[in-house]
This record gives C-alpha cells, sequence and structure tokens, in this order.
C-alpha cells in the first residue's frame, strides 16, 4: 500500500536521501532502523507529506504523494503519524486532542466523535484520563493518547518516529504494548525505532538505513541476528552493546 | 475644595470620560485587528509581506504617538481626507498601538512549538483551521497579560486626543481649571476618575492571567 520509489531529498547542498525504495504491503510492519542523521526521520516525514521530496516517487494506495497537490490533506488522513516527543495539544483535553480529528477534518457529530474517542483511550489504557490535559500525565501516557489521535482518523497505516525514545525506561513497556497489539489487529505500521526487542518480536521487515540509503533489508530475524553487511554488523553490535 | 464644586465639575468630567472610554475602546479594537494582520503579515513566507509588516511596524514604533496625531489631523485634510477630531484620535491611537499588538501576537504564535503544527498537519489539518484550532487559542492566552497593559496604556495615552481638542475627560478637566482656577479639585478628580477605569482593568488582567495561568498547567478546572 506504500510504495517508495528511488526518492532523493536534499535539504540546500546535503543530500540526505540518496534513492530509498521502500514497499510496504497492508498489514506489514516494518522497522527503520540505522544511526543518527541517515535519514530515517526524513524517509518517515515524505511519506505523509510533512518533507517534500527532490526525485523518485511515493505512492499511497497507487495515489502520488505530492506535498504541493491540493488532497495532500486527504492523504495525510490515510497515514497517521506519531512522534518522538508527542506533540499533544496543551490546551485541550485528552479526549478533545483525540476528538479534533475527527470532528474538525472528517467532520464527524460530536456525539460520534466522542464515543469513538473514548472507546479507543480506553484500548490504550486510559479511560480514567479522558478529561485531563495532557500536562497531567507521564511521557508513556501521553504517546499512548498520541496513539489513539492518530488512530481516531482510522488511517490505513500509521508511522511512528522513535515512540519511546523520550520515554524514562519503565514507561517504554506500556507503549510498545499498545504497538504489539496494533500490529497484531493487521495495522499497516513503518516504525523508526532503536528497540531491538520490538523489532525483532513484531516486525515483518527490517530495513537498515545508513547515510541515505538502504543498505540492508530483510526478515527481521536474519536481519538483526545475522547480518550481512558489514555496516549493519557494526551499527547492532553498538546498540545491543548499549 | 467644596463639595458643590464637585457636583458642579463631575457631570461635565463624566461627560469627557465617557468620549474617552469611547476612545479606548475604538483605538483598542482597531489596533487588534491591525496588530493581528500585521502579525500575520510578519510571520508570513511571502517575503514582501513581512518586510512590509516590518517596515510599518518600526516607523510606527519611532514616531512618538502625539506626531502620529497631528499628523492625521492636521496633515491629512491637506490631502483632502477630512476626519473629524474624534474620528482622528481612534485612528491614531489605534495605529500607533497596532505595532505593539502585532509583536505581542507575534510573539504568542512564535510561542507555539513546531511539533504541534507538524501533529496538526499529519492529522489532515489545512494550516487555517490550524491558525484557528491549535495557534490562536494558545497564541491568545499567552498574549493576554501583555494585551491587558497594552488597553491600560491606551485608556491613558487617549488623554493625548486633547491636543487636538477632543473633549474627553483631560481636556474636560482643563477647560473646568482655566474657567475656574479649582486646580487641586479639578485635576484631584480628573485622576481618580482615571483610576476608576483603569484599576479594574488591571485588576481584570490579573484575574485572568491567574486562570489562564492554571487551566495552561491543566489546572482541575
Ligand atoms: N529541516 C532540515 N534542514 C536541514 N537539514 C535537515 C533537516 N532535517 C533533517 N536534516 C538533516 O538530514 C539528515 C537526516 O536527518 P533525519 O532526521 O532524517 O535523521 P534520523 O535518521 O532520523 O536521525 P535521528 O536518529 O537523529 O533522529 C541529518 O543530517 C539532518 O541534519
Ligand atoms: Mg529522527
Amino acid at each position: 500500500m506504500i510504495n517508495i520509489n528511488a526518492i532523493h531529498k536534499s535539504f540546500g547542498d546535503v543530500e540526505v536521501l540518496k534513492g530509498v525504495s521502500l514497499t510496504v504491503a497492508k498489514g506489514e510492519v516494518v522497522c527503520l532502523i540505522g544511526p543518527s542523521g541517515s535519514g530515517k526521520s526524513t524517509v518517515l516525514r515524505c511519506i505523509n507529506g510533512l518533507e517534500s521530496y527532490d526525485q523518485g516517487s511515493i505512492t499511497i494506495n497507487d495515489r502520488q504523494v505530492d506535498v504541493a497537490s491540493k488532497d495532500i490533506n486527504d492523504l495525510r488522513t490515510q497515514v497517521g503519524m506519531v512522534f518522538q516527543r508527542f506533540n499533544l495539544f496543551p490546551h485541550r483535553t485528552v479526549v478533545e486532542n483525540v476528538m479534533e480529528g475527527p470532528i474538525f477534518v472528517k467532520n464527524e457529530p460530536r456525539e460520534t466523535a466522542h464515543a469513538n474517542a473514548i472507546a479507543l483511550l480506553e484500548k490504550v489504557g486510559l479511560g480514567d484520563k479522558v478529561e485531563a490535559y495532557p500536562q497531567q500525565l507521564s511521557g508513556g501516557q501521553q504517546q499512548r493518547v498520541a496513539i489513539a489521535r492518530a488512530l481516531a482518523m482510522q488511517p490505513e497505516a500509521i508511522l511512528f518516529d522513535e515512540p519511546t525514545s523520550a520515554l524514562d525506561p519503565e514507561l517504554v513497556g506500556d507503549v510498545l504494548t499498545v504497538m504489539r497489539d496494533l500490529a497484531n489487529e493487521g495495522m499497516t505500521m513503518v516504525v523508526v525505532t532503536h528497540e531491538m526487542g520490538f523489532a525483532k518480536e513484531v516486525a515483518d521487515r527490517v530495513c537498515f538505513l545508513y547515510g541515505g540509503q538502504i543498505v540492508e533489508s530483510g526478515d527481521a530475524h536474519t536481519l538483526l541476528t545475522q547480518p550481512s553487511h558489514e555496516r549493519t554488523q557494526d551499527f547492532l553490535r553498538r546498540v545491543l552493546n548499549h | 475644595m467644596e463639595f458643590s464644586d464637585i457636583t458642579a465639575f463631575l457631570p461635565i468630567l463624566l461627560k469627557g470620560a465617557l468620549i474617552t472610554v469611547q476612545i479606548t475602546i475604538g483605538a483598542l479594537l482597531l489596533s487588534t485587528l491591525l496588530g493581528l494582520l500585521l502579525a500575520l503579515m510578519k510571520l508570513s513566507p511571502v517575503r514582501a509581506l513581512s518586510l512590509t509588516a516590518g517596515t510599518f511596524i518600526n516607523v510606527v514604533r519611532g514616531l512618538p504617538i502625539i506626531v502620529q496625531l497631528f499628523y492625521i489631523y492636521f496633515v491629512l485634510p491637506e490631502l483632502g481626507i477630512q476626519l473629524s477630531a474624534f474620528q482622528a484620535s481612534i485612528i491614531g491611537l489605534g495605529v500607533a498601538y497596532s505595532a505593539y499588538q502585532a509583536e505581542n501576537f507575534r510573539a504568542g504564535i512564535e510561542a507555539i512549538e513546531a511539533g504541534q503544527i507538524e501533529a496538526a498537519r499529519s492529522i489532515g489539518m489545512k494550516s487555517k483551521l490550524i491558525m484557528r484550532r491549535v495557534v490562536l487559542p494558545q497564541a491568545i492566552r499567552i498574549a493576554l497579560p501583555p494585551y491587558g497593559n497594552t488597553a491600560v496604556m491606551i485608556l491613558k495615552d487617549s488623554s493625548l486626543a486633547s491636543t487636538i481638542t477632543v473633549a474627553e475627560m483631560t481636556r474636560a478637566g482643563q477647560l473646568i481649571a482655566a474657567s475656574t482656577f479649582q486646580n487641586t479639585t479639578v485635576y484631584t478628580l480628573v485622576a481618580l476618575l482615571y483610576l476608576c477605569l483603569s484599576l479594574p482593568l488591571i485588576f481584570g488582567v490579573n484575574r485572568l492571567e491567574r486562570y489562564f495561568g492554571k487551566s495552561a498547567k491543566g489546572g482541575n478546572s
């Protein structure tokens, strides 16, 4: 459903993506790993048009992703995104954060949106926090609200950009549990992560990004335990010894 | 200071106070609209817009308000634009304060983290909707205390309208004092009346500030 074909992207003179290709089938979970600055976030941001790309093409269900086009907003409703720093709206309560998109983008009636939002919040384990403000929640709880906010748009895929990197270690588990459940329900997911355990267990495929290129990709278990490329071996050795 | 003086002066001063209030409200509204427009222009990616707004803001901030008033009241008629003294005072103060308002609003808008705007875009919100639902509600909370202070300053500076013959409160006081020589009584009354207008405004701002301060931190509201 997501089809990335040889995209290139430069910031000024620096080319940060040098021909990245990636296909994600419906229901597939793909993890992107790689060192800092390798272009992981940029790939994700290109997929939902937060960033433009210079060459190549990206399609979602055969629709071209084009930042300048009129229907980019419509495409974005089909691909949710969860950020490292949660990015909740601090002036709205938890349930209002989740209802915002359905009401104001999809024009759902308020009651429907509210009922769905409550159901989603219960699903991510926050049924008792619906009227709280984001600042009253822990990082892990905020991230689960952000996941519920993305789910409320009923997207066909969700992109996660290091969703647990800003969390205290003891809060990581709850967020990963929610993500694992989503994967088991058949959600299409592209996850940038440093959680190798999660990648090994949940991902169908892992891609190793280095210097703006995918140098190796393959089934999660093989890539993480027997990487064939030297750079991948290096990288894994370093993160696993952490 | 005699009681009979007070009862004689007060109605005249109150009439002036009414005009003071009208000028203040008029100038506040004008400066708000113009200030918001200038702030949005200044933040615009279109360079011509941001440059125009920036230049306008600097010029207006660099001029004494009284000179701006004289310009509008005495010079514009020579260019064929006739304004009553009352209109000129509202426009002069409104334009002068729009520059300060613009800077307030801009600071409020810029304080919103880029991440929130990205999150809003990622659920398909268009820029206008993001402005209305994400940026402005938060910017208003941030800009509200300086906004209240601006209102107080406009109230006080509305006395400048006396220099272009508007019979607002200060001018009314001057006229009474000139004809009765009761300077102490007249100007004490004028000062007290200004305080009657400004102190509630100041307290109101303080209260709002506390209220928003709480709910922004997510207090149990
Ligand atoms: N808006 C931008 N302007 C200029 N350069 C940028 C911008 N965004 C990213 N870059 C550069 O592009 C490169 C790739 O960045 P990207 O954020 O995609 O890396 P990443 O793999 O996500 O790294 P990290 O693990 O640190 O998040 C980096 O060198 C970064 O400095
Ligand atoms: Mg990144």
